[in-house]
């Protein structure tokens, strides 16, 4: 008997605390009729695709870039909300203003879209790691591209 | 009471000045002073020069006291809070790349960096678009109308691409007459039957975001293009004109002749009457002499020498006997034309007739009364007098037998005259007679009959 209540003290609750997170999604998307990602975001990113191909002759295997992270079901909003903030990192002096606009843009539109949760931003700043490479950038650009494309997908077959 | 008198004479002194402050708030102005109507209203114009946009902001009153004003706004900024305007002449103004485009601005007016008033708006909804440009129309005769072109410069842009736009027209002598039209192309058909003719009119075009995600106003008329429509003339091409009065005049014509000739001449080429072949013989025989006696009444014939055949023999052998005749009268015509021209000859040999077996073998369709031909011998010594001295021009036709009523023994049958076959004399075109042996069937007879109607 007292092994049994053992069993429901210490293993259910540390489980459900565990479990929780993943079937919650953290993160409310605002701009789910696609507008905004069409008309500005879009843009941006198509941009900077072309200048990161301007400038550099990525190989053709894919270098680790958030491999941690995937649009999941139910995740799409944290993926994009760690992407978003991992724009950042590639900011740059040394970049064009129009680079630099465009990433900003990518990162901060993006940003304002999403509602996230606290915790979750502490959460993305711990495993932020620094990727200067413009390839990477590119890879990472494409994936937030994938993820919008994911999340319209979904919201017009609702 | 010194005192009373100064601190009352204080008293008046400021109610004087605070009711002369109230005067000037009676009048009005200081309460408008303070109360300064600072609205004002913005537009954008995104990519207006490069990837730089532009924002624009006046005070809706233009009375409004502007010296040390100054304009900022913050929020919805890359890489920055806030950001201030430039200010020309009573326009604030601020050129920047820095929009992010999503989401909404604050803007602010500040007096001494004291907020006046606020104004929340979001940069993509009060989009002004530049104003077209090249507005031209040509007239295009083919199609009878006027088509109308123009250019703007969004569709280079990246943003505002997808604009409306509306054509406006008049004609100049009708003031404030304008037509519109809505599109979203570039370019616009105006029909001539819906214009003045020869008149003058003017088209000027303007253009507004198309409320996808960008929206906001019109932007300035384009520069207004002049152009005069054609007057419509009542003559026609002269050459066009001629032509179509000689084809109505040739197709009457045709008209009127085929109606007149139809029956003579036209109705005999289409529809040709099947040949008579009593008619035709009588034609026949009537030219060669006057005095040739052709009659169907076999009175007329009682010098002749008529001889009575049994009907079924006669037939028969009379069948064998042509088909014999015709293939070596086709070998021999065949030689006597490839041979070239040859003498008179009577191809005696091919068309000799026992005329006894052929007498008796006369089929029972000879009867006399009978309008149709009998078989014909080829037999010079049985000529008749009256039909010798014809054959040497027109074709000839021997009528070789023809029985009586009583001459048969059996019961006659209806006659049918071209049960056998016939044997006929037929020129060439030399004037050579040649036999031509037919066959036994009845079509066989007209085509003959009918080919002495057109050698004739």
């Amino acid at each position: 008997m007292f092994h049994v209540s053992f069993r429901y003290i210490f293993g259910i609750p540390p489980l459900i605390l565990v479990l929780l997170p993943v079937t919650s999604s953290d993160c409310d998307i605002e701009g789910k009729d696609g507008r905004e990602y069409q008309h500005v975001l879009m843009i941006s990113i198509n941009d900077l695709d072309t200048m990161i191909k301007n400038r550099t002759n990525c190989p053709n295997n894919e270098p680790k870039v958030f491999k941690k992270h995937a649009c999941d079901d139910n995740k799409e909003g944290v993926f994009l909300y760690r992407a978003a903030r991992k724009l950042k990192q590639f900011v740059k002096v040394n970049n064009s203003e129009d680079f630099n606009l465009h990433l900003s843009r990518v990162s901060q539109g993006t940003l304002q879209l999403l509602n996230c949760t606290p915790k979750e931003d502490n959460k993305s700043v711990k495993e932020q790691r620094k990727q200067k490479s413009l390839c990477s950038l590119g890879i990472l650009l494409q994936k937030i591209k994938t993820c919008w494309n994911k999340i319209l997908r979904g919201s017009k077959e609702h | 009471m010194t005192i009373l008198g100064t601190a009352f004479g204080m008293v008046f002194y400021l109610l004087q000045a605070v009711s002369g402050e109230s005067g000037y708030a009676q009048n009005g102005e200081f309460e408008d002073a303070e109360l300064d109507d600072y609205s004002f209203s913005c537009y954008s114009q995104l990519e207006v020069d490069g990837t730089q946009h532009l924002l624009t902001c006046a005070f809706d009153d233009p009375d409004v006291n502007s010296t040390n004003l100054e304009f900022e706004i913050c929020g919805a900024l890359l890489n920055v809070k806030c950001l201030t305007f430039d200010k020309l002449q009573e326009m604030y103004f601020i050129k920047t790349k820095k929009f992010l485009l999503i989401g909404d601005s604050e803007i602010h007016v500040k007096l001494g960096g004291k907020n006046i008033t606020s104004k929340k708006l979001n940069i993509v909804e009060i989009v002004k678009p530049e104003a077209p440009f090249d507005i031209r129309v040509i007239y295009r005769k083919g199609a009878n109308d006027f088509l109308v072109t123009f250019n703007t410069s969004h569709s280079q842009k990246k943003y505002v691409k997808e604009l409306m736009h509306e054509v406006a027209y008049r004609q100049e002598k009708n003031e404030n007459d304008w037509m519109h039209v809505n599109l979203s192309s570039t370019k616009l058909t105006l029909l001539q039957r819906k214009l003045q003719p020869d008149a003058m009119y003017e088209i000027k075009v303007r253009s507004i975001p198309n409320a996808n995600y960008f929206q906001g106003f019109w932007s300035e008329w384009s520069p207004t293009f002049h152009f005069r429509t054609p007057e419509i003339t009542g003559r026609m091409d002269p050459v066009l004109l001629t032509i179509s009065i000689l084809s109505f005049f040739s197709v009457a014509l045709m008209v009127i002749l085929a109606c007149a000739l139809w029956k003579k001449r036209i109705k005999p080429i289409v529809w040709p009457s099947l040949p008579d072949h009593k008619k035709t013989l009588e034609q026949l025989c009537k030219k060669p002499k006057k005095n040739l006696n052709v009659s169907f009444n076999p009175e007329s014939f009682l010098d002749c020498q008529i001889h009575k055949v049994d009907g079924i023999q006669a037939r028969d052998e009379a069948e064998s006997f042509l088909q014999d005749t015709s293939s070596q009268l086709d070998e021999s015509e065949k030689r006597r034309l490839g041979g070239g021209m040859q003498g008179p000859t009577w191809p005696s040999e091919h068309a000799a007739i026992t005329p006894k077996a052929f007498r008796e073998d006369l089929p029972f369709g000879c009867l006399a009364g009978s309008i149709s031909m009998c078989e014909a011998l080829v037999q010079s010594s049985s000529r008749s007098p009256d039909c010798r001295e014809g054959g040497k021009n027109g074709p000839h036709v021997y009528q070789g037998l023809l029985l009586g009523p009583g001459t048969t023994n059996s019961t006659v049958p209806t006659p049918s005259p071209f049960q056998s076959g016939i044997l006929t004399l037929s020129p060439t075109a030399q004037g050579q007679p040649v036999l031509t042996s037919l066959g036994s069937s009845q079509e066989e007879a007209y085509v003959t009959m009918s080919s002495f109607y057109q050698n004739q």
